[in-house]
Formats: structure tokens, sequence, C-alpha cells
């Protein structure tokens, strides 16, 4: 079984960024979001989230699924629970009876107790869910690039220089580096088995049942992992590892535009706590809206 | 037989943390692409035996390790985005098992295979907790959606897959690990 990164190099804005830039600025992002409940406030965040999301020019049927998939999930979820309930968001929007109803119809009454369940739309609720999809969507569109444009051999070097330390951000260099073999491993195993009459793509009986016969693909594979672990403890203890600090193969450096991206996302931080201390940025509703009813 | 001190952070937790996080992120990878059987909103992840086993092998700081970079690597092999408080859940999730390395002797016996199902749904409690609450603010979904929709099904489906398989992996791990006198 081949295991393949979704990264692949491309000439990007995004991908010309020191990684360590990008983490940074993913973590300003997720600060400064977190200030705000105001669609207007979020709106211009979800915009940098689009403009570096297009910028990193990614091909539409590489990232289909997981569109797909944030879609659904931030629609029936996120989107359905905020418009029908009007939780997770601030208590205005939970305890609002007094605005403008825009739909309402009894779902379900149980017979004999009498009691019922009425779906109220208001205004207040619609706007806090286009708040709450934009406010996801911000989020997700800032997290769903990151494995097609981050190369999988920085992660280590990215979070040691960010100060991780030495042992641990290597252990994450070494994991990226065991997937190959270890996706070959599992396909032998595979394979060996079906050479046996195991059919894995055909399990039958109960979930227990149908778990328990998992084991003959899980089991090998850890097994042989963990006695070739090994031989990769005694080959680096031979070679006397963390006894001092290591050295990296690859050495990040910030240039200007890292420099300046990393700015702009502190920036947008400090702004958007001053902005929330000073009473900016909670939950709106178009007076228009209000006054409608 | 080497010093079992639980918190101790040398080359073999550094590798076998590796080793348990590539295989955590592979077999997460793979069961989306070999149908598993699910109940009702439980899916089942059978990759979470293995990154508590690695945990109740290894200790926590190899079960800490597998869970935080397995998800993430997970995540970049299913180009789903990258969701750090997943990954800490997971972290958490391969810890706590770890906290139990120094109570198990035999790794066959009723006794250490209860202490491993038994600090491993401790830390599925935990780590999925950890995860599904701060959704809150991550996701901005509302806590009986947190506990409702993501914790219980996140709970129970691991739970079912350790009690299932964790013990199966204990046992062949006493075999090997007798097998090269630990």
């Amino acid at each position: 079984m081949l295991v393949t990164w979704k990264y692949r190099p491309r000439d990007t804005f995004v991908q010309r960024l020191d990684p360590r830039a990008r983490l940074i600025f993913l973590a300003c992002m997720i600060l400064a979001v977190f200030q705000f409940w105001d669609i207007r406030f979020l709106l211009p965040f979800f915009v940098i989230s689009l403009t570096l999301y297009f910028l990193a020019r990614i091909e539409w049927h590489d990232v289909r699924r997981a569109w797909i998939f944030i879609l659904l999930f931030v629609t029936f979820i996120v989107g359905l629970n905020a418009l029908l309930s009007g939780r997770g968001g601030p208590l205005e929007v939970l305890q609002d009876v007094s605005s403008r109803v825009i739909f309402q119809a009894r779902i379900l009454t149980v017979p004999l107790v009498g009691w019922t369940w009425t779906v109220r739309i208001t205004v207040v609720k619609a706007v806090f869910a286009a708040t709450q999809l934009v406010r996801i969507l911000t989020m997700a569109i800032l997290a769903i690039p990151i494995p097609y444009t981050f190369d999988p051999s920085r992660y280590g070097v990215a979070f040691r220089q960010l100060g991780l330390p030495d042992k641990a951000a290597y252990t994450m260099d070494l994991a990226f580096r065991f997937v190959p073999t270890l996706g070959r491993d599992f396909g032998i195993t595979l394979d060996a088995q079906r050479a046996r009459g195991y059919e894995v793509d055909r399990l039958k009986g109960g979930i227990i049942s149908r778990l328990r016969r998992l084991a003959p693909l899980v089991v090998p594979v850890t097994m042989l992992a963990i006695v070739g672990g090994e031989d990769v403890v005694d080959a680096m203890d031979l070679r006397a590892f963390g006894t001092r600090p290591r050295t990296w193969t690859v050495r990040l450096e910030y240039d200007t535009k890292d420099r300046l991206f990393i700015a702009f996302g502190v920036l947008l931080v400090v702004v958007s706590v001053a902005l929330n201390i000073l009473g900016y940025g909670d939950f709106w509703v178009p007076s228009a809206l209000l006054a409608g009813g | 037989m080497e010093e079992k001190g639980i918190w101790k952070f040398g080359t073999r937790e550094v590798v076998y943390g590796a080793i348990g996080a590539a295989l955590y992120g592979v077999l997460a990878w793979v069961t989306n692409v070999v149908p598993l059987p699910a109940a009702g909103n439980i899916s089942f992840r059978p990759a979470v035996a293995v990154l508590v086993f690695f945990g109740v092998a290894y200790g926590p700081w190899v079960g800490l390790l597998a869970g935080l970079i397995g998800n993430t690597l997970g995540d970049a092999l299913t180009g789903w985005g990258l969701y750090w408080n997943w990954s800490v859940g997971n972290g958490l999730m391969g810890l706590i098992p770890g906290l139990a390395v120094a109570m198990i002797q035999d790794y066959r016996s009723r006794r250490g295979i209860t202490i491993g199902i038994g600090f491993s749904a401790l830390g599925i409690a935990v780590g999925m907790l950890f995860a599904s609450l701060s959704e809150i603010f991550v996701g901005g979904i509302d806590l009986s959606t947190a506990l409702v929709g993501y914790f219980t099904p996140a709970f129970i489906g691991n739970l079912v897959v350790v009690i299932v398989l964790l013990p199966i992996l204990m046992v062949a791990y006493q075999a090997v690990a007798a097998g090269r006198s630990r």
C-alpha cells in the first residue's frame, strides 16, 4: 500500500513562506477571531483566510472531499444548531424571545402528555447562524490548506525552531520518515493475509467480532514495527543520540516577507484584543432587520 | 532489563514515540480506505487501540507524542486540515494509559490487561472530553452538542475498540518482549 502525502511542491506565496511564520500566523488568527461575535468584524478575517487559500493555489480535485465534509459539517451541525437552538454563542441569542419571527412550526406533539416541540426561527437566531458560519469557515479555510502546502520534512525542524525540545521535535521528524516504511509493511501484511484467505473487505459478524477480525492486520504490523524499532534505538545510541544538542540538516531562516507576515498576525491580535476591551465586537443584529417586524 | 522509570525520555522513547505516531497516523488513514463497522453516529477507529497500547507499553511520553504527532500526521495524510485541539486530545488519550506502565509486569496476565484497559478508558475519557469541550471555543458549538454529539460517540467507539483490540496487542507484545529478553 503506497502512502502518499497530500503535499506537493508549488511555487506559491504561501509555500515560499517560512513554515514557522505560517504556524504563528495561524495561532494569531485563531486568537483574533475568538474576540468577536459581530459578523462585521469577522468578515475581514474571512476575506484574509480566503485570500490566503486562493494564494495557495490548491487544485480543486485534491480538496474536494475535504470541502464536502467541512461544508456538510458546518451547515448541518453548526449552522442548523445555531439557527434552531441559538446555542453556542452569547446569552442574548439563547434568551431571545422578543425579536421578529421568520418561521415557526410545531414539529412534534407527544400524545397523552401533550409535550410539543416547536421550531421558532427568529431574526436574531438567523443572524447568529450566519455569524457562526462565517466564524467557522474562517477557521476551516485556514486549516484545510496546511496538509497540501506544508512540506512533511519541515514539521520537525519548524517546531524545533519554534522552541519544542530537541528530542520531541526529532520524534516528529522521525514519525514522518517512518510513514512510507509502515505503509509498505501494512501492504505486505494485507497481501500475505489475503493469500491465506483473509477477507478484509468483507468482514462479517457483529461489531465486536468484526473488530476482532482486524487483529490479523493490526497486530503483525505493530509487532513488526516494535521489533524493527530496536535496531533504530541501537543505531541511534551508537551514534550518541541525545548526549548533546543535535544539529539539523535544514535550518529555517526568516526573510522580510516572513517577518511582515508575522507582524501582520500580531497586529491582528493586538487590534482585536484592544477592540474587545473597548467594548466592540459583541453580537450584532442589523437594526433594519429588527425593526422590520 | 532496562530501568522502568515512567518519565524517562531517552532514545527508546523518541523512537517508539515516532513509531507509535506513524502507526497511528497510517492506521487512521487506512481506516478511511478500508470499510469499518459503525453503529449510528459512532465510528470505530482501530488505530486508537495501537495508540493506547504504545502508552501502556512504553510510558506516558511515548503515548503523548504518539497521539499528538500521530493525529497531526493523520491530518496531513487525509488532507482534512490541521486541528490542534484534537491532536492535544489524542495526546492525552495516549499519555494517561502510559501512567500504568510501571504497574504492569506481565502483559499477558488478567491483572495487567485490566490495568491497561482501565487506564486506557480514563485516557479516552480525558482526551476526548478535552477535544470535545475545546470545540466550544474553536468550533463555536454548545456544551450539550460537545457532550452528546462529540464526546459520547467518540468515547464509546474508542472504548469498544480498546476493550476488543488492546488485550490482543498486549498478549502479542508479551511474546515479542519475551523473545528479545526484555
